[in-house]
């Protein structure tokens, strides 16, 4: 089929690239942003913008906080009620309670888990989540979007297609693509070393664009590796669910097994039981890490087989100083003794919990997180120079042939690259503009995202009209200038409607919304002198020569 | 604030180790100086530039445990090395201090 081995990989990376590279830009362009998704959520909740708070007394706040969520949350029903061979009872019981926070949150996640009876999944819950601010116990209005870490972080691993989870498939798909993509591109890559350095602005558009791509994808070449992978590493689960589907007997004869030795029983007994006081087994093991020199935070809380005889407390603490996450602690309900502690994890264990705590990044090292947020985007870098070198390559001969395909790849990529960055700043736009106490806000700010993002894609294909005489779109240079003024209005409209302005923030040293605000500030800057170089590339091509190609 | 110090000596040491790699190749050290150098400066280069790189490692190390020291390094190589190639793109001559104890016609 082809020539030699070097075109074959050349197709595969070509092809993939381009059909899956869409997906890619929004993975890790909204991956990049999750690094920074608490911060995004103080920008976008004025009410939150406080310091981290450590986990609140069990005793006098959480208890109480537990027992106020009497049901799940609508749409986890909705879900449930569709895993069930029987309707599902009005009243579920409920069987977890869980609260976790991050030395990163000034507000605490609660969540209780209702047993699903005749689920055809083992150990099935449909789950009803609350979050608080944890130094009064006051629970947060629902409808305030958390958008760091409740719209751009799913959105990059599950794009909120959750119909059947396809997103999950179709991010999944692209990651397997990048990582075919990334062994194809170093294949066909002719001097991989001899240009390791080489990037020439001052070539022409297809060779310097081929540059910028090769060079961020070849100094990245770890990171883009290690997150593709670790990317799919973690929701293994969800594409391989061999464990609860083919195994499942062996699942539970493995967890009768294990549950004998470490006396962490996995079913409830039935039998009603009384709960000791928690706040004194969180005390006993911040005294044990004390002891052993770690710090010592509680990052997760989790108390199983509530109000059951057999009821236990696990306790995790925030892993601040490592890029695993920590082993957890687990105390008898009933009398607060210890009962279990995780041993440390074995080989594969390991390997697991660093990708996984790599891909997460709960650890407290803000140059690594800054660093990873760097390779993110070094990442998209590199997808949107693919899409712009596909396009540059062929737009004369498709041009020629009066073949629109050039056209729609351009469309695409304006709408992914430049489109995702105005559809993301006028979100926080709309947030800053949206009445505080409008009903359904949350739906307000989602709907103005996707609005804003369709608005790009038809604004894109009108423009790439220009591709078809194998001119360069206008889009481009448009859409960054639309990124420039909403993302300064997005500033201005911060300093207005919350007075946190940047002299404040930054005199009080308050990172959260200062940083937010100052990359706001950086992105608008690099899109406004992105817009004149593209405007005045335009200009020069038209005037120079009009008819003869750029490139042949 | 101590591992912030070390943290930035590594960086410095990654973005001037890559610079010696870098000028390892022809291109780029015709990017800095016109006159031609032997082989053994080639080598010479070469493993300055590895053992910066070790260095910056060490460094890592130094400031965190073994496991985050890792991704911050692989993470500084990735941003030394575009920083090198970003200044070999516009200002090349801004390595010269580099190569300074090497005598021109060498």
């Amino acid at each position: 089929m082809f020539a030699n081995f070097r075109l074959s990989f050349a197709w595969l990376h070509t092809w993939f690239g381009l059909v899956l590279g869409f997906v890619l830009m929004v993975a890790f362009f909204f991956g990049s942003l999750s690094v920074f998704d608490r911060e995004i959520d103080r920008w976008a909740l004025p009410q939150t913008r406080i310091e981290a708070q450590p986990m609140p007394s069990f005793d006098k706040i959480l208890a109480s906080r537990f027992t106020t969520i009497t049901e799940p949350d609508p749409e986890e029903r909705e879900a449930a009620s569709k895993r069930v061979t029987q309707p599902l009872p009005e009243e579920l019981t409920p069987a977890q309670w869980g609260a976790y926070t991050t030395h990163r949150d000034p507000v605490l996640g609660m969540y209780v888990g209702f047993a699903v009876p005749n689920s055809t999944l083992p150990d099935d819950y449909a789950y009803g989540e609350i979050t608080i601010d944890p130094r009064d116990g006051h629970v947060l209005p629902r409808d305030q979007l958390a958008l760091g870490s409740a719209f751009f972080y799913p959105m990059h691993f599950s794009l909120h297609i959750t119909w059947y989870d396809i997103g999950y498939w179709i991010v999944a798909l692209s990651a397997m693509a990048m990582l075919a993509a990334i062994g194809s591109g170093v294949v066909m890559h002719r001097k991989i070393f001899r240009e390791f350095f080489t990037f020439r602005p001052g070539k022409k558009l297809l060779r310097s664009t081929l540059d910028l791509h090769n060079l961020t994808g070849v100094v990245a070449l770890p990171f883009h590796f290690l997150w593709a992978l670790s990317g799919l590493i973690i929701f293994a689960g969800i594409y391989f669910p061999v464990l609860d589907r083919m195994m499942q007997p062996l699942v539970e004869a493995h967890e009768r097994e294990e549950a004998a030795h470490t006396g962490l029983d996995t079913h409830p007994s039935g039998k009603p039981g009384t709960l000791a006081s928690v706040d004194a087994m969180m005390t006993a093991a911040r005294e044990r890490w004390a002891s052993r020199g770690v710090p010592g935070e509680i990052g997760f809380l989790f108390v199983n087989h509530v109000g059951n005889s057999n009821t236990y407390v696990s306790i995790y603490r925030d892993s601040t100083d490592r890029v695993a996450t920590a082993e957890g602690l687990h105390f008898e309900g009933s009398t607060g003794r210890v009962l279990f502690e995780d041993p440390p994890a074995g080989p594969i264990e390991t390997v697991n919990a660093f990708l996984t705590g790599m891909h997460l990044q709960q650890f407290r090292h803000w140059t690594l997180r800054w660093l990873i947020f760097v390779g993110g985007i070094l990442s998209s870098i590199c997808i949107a120079t693919g899409f712009i070198f596909f396009v540059e390559k062929r737009k004369h001969a498709h041009a020629a042939e009066g073949f629109g395909g050039s056209r729609w790849v351009d469309a695409l990529a304006v709408t992914t690259v430049t489109g995702m960055v105005v559809a993301t700043c006028f979100v926080l736009v709309m947030n800053r503009v949206l009445p505080e106490d409008l009903a359904h806000r949350d739906t307000w700010e989602k709907s103005s995202f996707w609005l804003a993002w369709l608005a790009t894609l038809v604004h894109a294909t009108w423009r790439s009209t220009a591709v078809l005489q194998a001119r360069m779109s206008n889009a481009w240079a448009e859409q960054s200038w639309a990124i420039a003024l909403l993302g300064a209005l997005a500033v201005v409209l911060n300093a207005v409607t919350t007075g946190d302005h940047l002299g404040r923030t930054l005199a009080a040293g308050y990172w959260p919304v200062a940083g937010v605000d100052l990359m706001l500030l950086a992105a608008a800057c690099v899109a406004a002198i992105a817009a004149r170089k593209l405007q005045a590339r335009a200009a020069e091509v038209v005037s120079v020569s009009p008819e003869v190609p750029d490139y042949a | 604030m101590h591992d912030a110090v070390l943290l930035a000596a590594a960086l410095i040491c990654t973005v001037i180790g890559m610079g010696w790699l870098a000028l390892a190749m022809d291109a780029h050290w015709n990017q800095v100086r016109a006159t031609r150098r032997s082989p053994r400066t080639v080598i010479i280069l070469r493993v300055l530039g590895a053992a910066a790189l070790v260095a910056s490692l060490v460094l890592c190390l130094l400031a965190d445990t073994a496991t985050m020291a890792v991704l911050v390094w692989m993470m500084l190589l990735a941003v030394a090395a575009l920083t090198v190639a970003l200044v070999l793109s516009r200002r090349p001559r801004m390595l010269a201090p580099l190569i300074a104890a090497i005598p021109q016609s060498s």
